[in-house]
């Protein structure tokens, strides 16, 4: 049993598996939300599927379960193998494992029962937060000492992003979970929503979207076997990214009463957004300029390429959304649950998935079970979130533009029963796509091929 | 420019930390926690509502900020800083499924709350709220406490307001049915009671009227209007029995404007909310014909004292017959 914690890459396969399992969780709790918001009296009297408590374990185990969980995952592959080196410590590794999967299962366990803080993307209670604090500095420590390890001497992007996104992570969450007020995590008063929504945002912005890019700097140019695009647009997407995406939250509560001055900086540092964004979609897809049909070709790499087309359309989406006028009507309703949707599962968990299915073969020495089930979960997801991208938008702005003419909340509900009734069916395309993914995932590790040595070496030197 | 271990460790972690100084240093520096001029202390039972309101996720489908383009409850006060003083957490919200609830308080009195968080669709029949019942009465009871404390002293007001007319509403419930319709049309202006409904009752309307009641009023006043709806089991006074109003029409004929007055308006101090920002005039006539017809099997539609008729509407003939009251002719 010891030898298999030992064993190279064994904790990144269990991050991996770990993930695909939390995206079926994740996914059954969204199902029972979506249904819940066609049908309140489903499943009455169950007080740990109601709304307001099943809604956060959706989102938590979405966001820290799924998408996080998967790509950290893939981060501890990619980051011995660039420096051609091992991981410092696999036993190491497996600890952050542990702690951290605990953190997202008490989710499920604590949210379910009323154990939780209530302030939205940090709800996990202090002890669980200082789990996650534990998870995280284990992995720095332990992607600092692969560094210090390498026998390759250059740092390639994906590292550079890896190691960051866990030392942003270390200095976001405790000041937006505000864990020196350990039994309530917030601030008094309303500058809590300032310190909420610092982490709110970096969460996607310094915690998914590093390590979702890293991963995809990491698979596009070794499915195209081209070298990057540019090391200077790199080095730009990646300075502007902290510089800029730290100082957007406040852009959650622009009309609520925080300082002028706090909007102006939150809208400005939204649009300007756009720029790394397209740095870094600009030195990917160049990247793989005029090897459209490998990369489009490849399961694994269509997964991360159509992650990189959500990011794109996220982040022109949420600079405008940003805008104070547009926000009168995009604000509070399903518009923002749609870019929310298409942010994480569109862009994190595309990337995410495709990486783990890029990797897999290396890390387990078989090659993927079905490529056709990889094609599936993508047909699947893409039709889902397509659809929920456009029902969703569609009642935002039906809310939107009906409240902004001086409609109530309580009269447009049943204008919402169409596209409430149209996004738990589309949400049963993800619950499927979710199941598949893992059972792709499962029977890659029990009955894939297994790889002859020199396939293996092969595929690490790319496809 | 070469990424070293030292400039990706030291500068990720320079430009971060510079970053975030400006967006949570300098606010925790320079903003000022003090208290608005409708701003009060929680008690202990408000304070107790609030944990509960952050624990059962209340906040993923209610706001607590009022922006200066809203126009349902609330809309009267714009969120100002000063008024989430002490609150910990003040969660702001991002989402409204059901309304904003920075100025609940005082908006229903407490029997509404408890009756619509037993279930929401007994006091709002196309609420999507959850219900509460499995929370039991005492955490109800808490976070009923905190909903009225919303709006600090604006709420206080309005809750003084309810306080007063509930007493007097009970009062008057408890001197029997005629008795009882006797106050609530004495809280109609003079004006409005001798005024009827100035729209024709067709077809159409009354069924438009029908399904304004489906959405709005079915589970106080029943399907049958005697006022035996689910909520009546919370509420106290219970809802009106509509079809004791048919011996109290105002000099025998007028039920038009004192419907459409007390739907505008509600009843202050009862669970009857009022649903004027809900419903613009049209679909408020077109209930009280609804009412009238459906429950009286009356309505004083299209009669005198009558103006102009409007451009859209059809010939159309009140053949409804006043009742027949002893000691009164009918009309």
């Amino acid at each position: 049993m010891t030898r298999y914690f030992k064993k190279p890459n064994s904790a990144s396969l269990a991050f991996m598996v770990a993930g695909a399992v939390w995206f079926v969780v994740g996914a059954v709790y969204g199902m029972f939300s979506a249904i819940h918001l066609v049908s309140p009296e489903f499943l009455p009297e169950v007080a740990w599927l109601v709304f307001g408590r099943e809604r956060p374990v959706h989102v938590n185990t979405m966001l820290y379960g799924f998408v996080g969980t998967m790509l950290i995952g893939c981060g501890l592959y990619c980051v011995p193998m660039l420096l051609r080196t091992r991981l410092w410590s696999e036993p190491l590794a497996w600890g952050g494992f542990v702690l951290w999967n605990l953190v997202i299962l008490s989710g499920p366990l604590g949210f379910a029962f009323g154990y939780t803080q209530g302030r939205e993307y940090s709800e996990y209670t202090w002890s669980a937060d200082m789990l996650l604090m534990v998870a995280v500095t284990l992995i720095i420590i332990n992607l600092i000492m692969t560094i210090v390890h390498r026998t390759e001497q250059q740092l390639y992007v994906s590292i550079w992003y890896f190691v960051a996104a866990f030392l942003w992570t270390a200095g976001n969450y405790p000041i937006g979970n505000v864990m020196w007020h350990p039994a309530t995590g917030a601030m008094p008063g309303l500058i809590d929503s300032i310190f909420l929504w610092f982490w709110g945002h970096n969460l996607p912005g310094l915690f998914i979207t590093p390590l979702a890019t890293g991963a995809a700097y990491f698979v596009i140019p070794r499915v195209a076997r081209t070298p990057l695009n540019s090391h200077t647009l790199s080095l730009l997407g990646f300075w502007l990214l902290v510089a800029l995406y730290t100082h957007i939250g406040g852009h959650h509560v622009l009309q609520s009463p925080i300082p002028n001055w706090l909007k102006a900086v939150s809208i400005v540092d939204s649009v300007a957004m756009v720029v790394p964004v397209t740095i870094v979609v600009l030195n990917l897809w160049l990247t793989a300029r005029q090897r459209g049909a490998v990369v489009w070709g490849d399961p694994a790499a269509r997964l991360v390429m159509a992650g990189i087309v959500w990011y794109l359309i996220t982040c022109i989406q949420g600079p405008v959304q940003s805008l104070p006028y547009l926000q009168r009507v995009t604000h509070f309703n399903n518009w923002t649950v749609g870019h929310a949707h298409i942010a994480m599962l569109g862009f994190g968990g595309y990337i995410a998935l495709g990486a783990m299915y890029h990797i897999l073969p290396m890390v387990t020495g078989r090659s993927v079970y079905s490529a056709r089930l990889i094609n599936l979960q993508f047909g699947l997801i893409t039709f889902g979130l397509t659809g929920f991208f456009l029902v969703l938008t569609a009642a935002g702005l039906v809310q939107g533009t009906s409240w902004n003419n001086g409609e109530t909340v309580y009269r447009v509900l049943p204008q919402l029963r169409p596209f409430m009734v149209s996004r738990a069916a589309l949400g049963i395309f993800i619950l499927t796509a979710s199941i598949i993914g893992l059972i792709n995932l499962i029977m890659t590790i029990t009955h894939g091929r297994k790889l002859a040595p020199e396939e293996l070496d092969q595929a690490e030197e790319g496809l | 420019m070469k990424m070293t271990p030292a400039l990706l460790i030291v500068g990720a972690l320079m430009v971060f930390w510079a970053s975030s100084f400006i967006i949570v240093g300098l606010p925790s520096l320079t903003m000022k926690d003090e208290p608005s001029d409708i701003w009060r202390q929680l008690t202990p039972d408000e304070q107790a509502g609030l944990r509960l309101y952050v624990q059962n996720g209340c906040s993923y489908c209610h706001s607590r900020y009022i922006r200066i383009n809203d126009w349902d409850i609330g809309a009267e006060r714009i969120a100002q800083s000063g008024d989430y003083v002490g609150q910990e957490p003040a969660i702001l919200g991002t989402e409204r499924t059901g309304p904003d609830l920075s100025q609940e308080g005082g908006e229903h009195p407490d029997d509404w709350h408890i009756s619509h968080f037993n279930n929401p669709r007994f006091t709002s029949p196309i609420s999507l709220m959850p219900s509460w019942k499995f929370l039991g009465a005492e955490k109800i009871r808490q976070l009923t406490a905190f909903v009225q404390a919303m709006g600090g002293k604006m709420a206080d007001s309005r809750m003084k307001r309810q306080n007063h007319y509930k007493r007097a509403a009970i009062a008057a419930f408890e001197a029997g049915p005629d008795g009882n319709i006797t106050w609530l049309h004495s809280q109609v202006p003079e004006v409005w009671r001798k005024m009827p409904n100035p729209y024709p009752a067709t077809e159409a309307s009354l069924l438009r009227g029908k399904r304004i009641y489906q959405d709005f009023c079915i589970n106080c006043h029943g399907p049958i209007g005697d006022g035996q709806g689910m909520a009546a089991l919370q509420t106290y006074p219970p809802p009106l029995n509509f079809t004791t109003l048919r011996r109290h029409l105002v000099e025998n004929k007028y039920i038009g404007g004192i419907f459409y007055y007390q739907i505008m308006n509600g009843v202050t101090g009862t669970a009857m909310p009022y649903f004027k920002k809900h419903l613009e005039s049209e679909k408020i006539w077109d209930l009280s014909n609804y009412l009238g017809v459906t429950f009286l099997g009356f309505t004083d539609a299209n009669t005198d004292p009558r103006g102009i008729d409007a451009a859209y509407e059809e010939e159309w003939k009140n053949n409804y017959q006043a009742p027949e009251l002893p000691g009164q002719p009918g009309k």
